[in-house]
């Protein structure tokens, strides 16, 4: 018998204080009368007594002390671990596009993961639980928690790894907490466990060396005065050895350039020159064990150009303004632009549609009640908003801020 | 049972009131349309008055045994054996007696009869958890001779009770039977006295001071049920269980509840 919470068990002390009640309890031997009228106007007799007498095993002590038992075994989750209780079985799928790389024979480590995990769930029987995990970005349960083998087994066949980052750790972390102490834990991956693999967790390297070449990286250049573009593509050979690989570029069905590579064994670069006009252009290797990597489609870049409008008074703000400007490419400052920026004063003027960003006090009419607080942070910023990509508020300080209503100003960011 | 005169529906047993009886009873003056044949014509001829003979009536008396079959009167083996007896005896005796007698032992059943002494062992089971004395309408005759037998171990007003009993009777005899235990108990130590008709439990040192205190109860019990037979004419006896049943006959004999044949 196992125990999910041990300190339950402090209730079987129940017991002994109810034997302990029914031991020092006074009992009287039973008489049986006619007239008990004649006796209830005497003085009665304190049914409490200290004297210890043989204990009686009546049926109230009996039910009181098997109700405690019961109570203690309930609290303390006691399970029976006898080979009718179903086995529970968690396995962690290595979600990551490589398990579908298709080896010589038509066969992937995910078809051979599959097959282990479908034959463990055999031996396990139909009332076997099983629990199936996805590693990825995030890892994510694919079948389960303690998902009949029925299902589990639906759930395998929908399995198409295809992710292209993965954490296996951040996975076993889910795995050992949906585990528990009593399932049984396994690894499904193509590579091997690090040093000496993970503790009390088996792990099924299914994986397969063979001669993947994949697009590692791929940029679409334009260069309008020159009138032609380029495509900077990062090849990265997986094998020992030097691999020879077709490239095509293609345009609307059409192949715009088709070039034999000799590709070394790690990564390497290369850039090929393409014609101006060419809307979007796939990239494409040829084909090799795994696909997913083999191709890429890039679309025409186009530059976008942000206009600033500056309204800010003549002083060092405006020049510490005018100074990030500079720094910035792709920016233009003009009379009427696409963001402003203006005294917190001035913020309810200007056009609709337009963004606006306030520097000092804000107006009175869009103070909120209360007094201007200062922050020291930290400050947690809006990350889906598009003027916060990319900033960080680390040792910031903010003095006298006046908190604006939520009815005139969006707050970008909270302390 | 009693030769007393008493109340009925023409039959063989001699009435209180006047009849046709051969037994006479008292003379009176001749009054006009009295029957000739009953003038005595020797006291007329020696007191030159016209007196008529007025002769006892025959009756037919009904006797209904009241049996009390509550719990209480099998509270012990002892008990049970002597209400037994004690009714057996009084089945003999109105077998005995030319009367239609009946059992009754609540009021929710019709009365049985009672033809031979066997008759009564159907109601010897003592297992009702409320006397019939406790009922208020228990299927009495009227002018019928009752004879109750019960530990009368109940809570109740003797007066009323009685009063109850003997209302509309010709008679009324009123018998007790209890345990000696329960009317002279002795000092025991501490008990649980659990009642037998399911009227609650009571933890209870039974020392001499309880014990007095039981017996002045059980006494005043036993004096107001005596005081309230007297009151109405009804006789009273009591029976301590065990008594062998010649001492019973002859103690109920005493009390005038039986007479000897």
């Amino acid at each position: 018998m196992m125990f999910a919470t041990p300190l339950g068990l402090l209730a079987l002390l129940a017991i002994p204080a109810i034997v302990a009640i029914h031991l020092f309890r006074r009992r009287f031997p039973h008489r049986p009368v006619a007239g008990l009228f004649l006796w209830q106007v005497l003085r009665q007799t304190p049914e409490g007594g200290g004297k210890i007498a043989r204990l009686p095993i009546t049926r109230s002590l009996i039910l009181e002390c098997v109700a405690a038992l019961a109570l203690a075994l309930i609290l303390a989750g006691a399970r029976l671990s006898s080979t009718g209780t179903s086995q529970h079985l968690v396995v962690l799928l290595d979600d990551s596009a490589s398990m579908a790389a298709v080896n010589g024979r038509g066969e992937s480590p995910r078809d051979r993961a599959a097959r282990r995990v479908l034959g463990e769930i055999d031996r396990l029987g139909a009332r076997a639980r099983v629990t199936l995990i996805l590693s990825g970005d995030r890892p994510s349960v694919l079948s389960g928690p303690a998902a009949l083998a029925v299902e589990a087994r639906r759930a395998l066949e929908t399995w198409k790894p295809e992710a292209p980052h993965h954490s296996l750790a951040l996975g076993i972390r889910l795995a050992r907490e949906l585990a528990g102490r009593t399932a049984q834990l396994m690894v499904m991956s193509d590579v091997k466990p690090e040093s000496a693999g993970e503790d009390g967790a088996l792990w099924v390297a299914v994986g397969e060396a063979l001669p993947n070449v994949g697009i590692i990286a791929a940029q679409r250049t334009v260069s309008p005065d020159e009138g032609r573009g380029a495509v900077s593509l990062t090849l990265g050979n997986y094998s020992d050895a030097s691999v020879r690989r077709q490239l095509t570029v293609s345009a609307a069905a059409r192949n715009v350039l088709v070039r034999e590579l000799d590709v070394p064994p790690g990564s390497s670069s290369l850039t090929l020159p393409l014609p101006n006009g060419l809307p979007v252009v796939r990239v494409a290797l040829s084909d090799d064990p795994l696909a997913r990597d083999n191709d890429v489609i890039l679309a025409e870049p186009r530059s976008q150009v942000v206009s600033v409008e500056n309204r800010l008074r003549e002083g060092r703000g405006r020049q510490a303004l005018v100074k990030a400007f500079a720094a910035l490419s792709g920016v233009t400052q003009a009379e009427s632009g696409h963001l402003v920026f203006a005294d917190g004063t001035e913020l309810d003027r200007g056009q609709p549609g337009v963004w606006r960003v306030g520097f000092g006090a804000v107006l009175p009419a869009w103070r909120a009640n209360g007094e201007s607080r200062d922050f020291i942070g930290p400050f947690v910023v809006e990350k889906r908003h598009p003027l916060l990509l990319d900033v960080t508020l680390g040792g910031v300080v903010s003095t006298s801020i006046s908190i604006a209503r939520t009815s005139f100003a969006r707050p970008t960011g909270r302390s | 049972m009693p030769r007393t005169p008493i109340h009925g529906r023409i039959g063989e047993r001699l009435g209180s009131g006047t009849g046709s009886s051969l037994e006479f009873q008292d003379y009176r003056p001749y009054t006009p349309g009295d029957d000739l044949r009953h003038v005595d014509w020797a006291a007329y001829a020696r007191s030159d008055v016209l007196a008529v003979r007025l002769y006892r009536e025959e009756v037919a008396p009904r006797v209904d045994l009241i049996l009390d079959i509550s719990r209480s009167m099998a509270v012990t083996a002892q008990k049970l054996r002597a209400f037994g007896e004690l009714s057996g005896l009084l089945a003999c005796a109105c077998a005995s007696t030319v009367a239609e007698s009946r059992i009754i032992t609540t009021s929710a059943a019709q009365p049985g009869p009672l033809r031979v002494p066997e008759d009564i062992e159907r109601y010897l089971v003592c297992e009702a958890s409320l006397s019939a004395l406790e009922e208020t309408h228990l299927p009495l005759r009227r002018r019928s001779l009752r004879v109750v037998v019960s530990d009368f171990l109940f809570p109740h007003d003797p007066d009323v009770l009685i009063s109850r009993l003997a209302r509309d009777g010709a008679s009324l005899a009123i018998v007790q039977l209890v345990l000696r235990e329960e009317a002279e108990p002795s000092a025991g130590g501490g008990f649980r006295l659990m009642d037998v008709e399911g009227r609650g439990e009571l933890d209870l040192v039974l020392d001499d001071a309880a014990i007095q205190d039981y017996r002045a109860r059980f006494s005043r019990l036993r004096l107001g049920l005596a005081t309230a037979s007297r009151r109405v004419g009804a006789r009273f006896a009591q029976v301590i269980a065990g008594t062998p049943v010649r001492d019973v006959a002859r103690g109920l004999a005493s009390a005038g509840v039986l007479e000897p044949a």
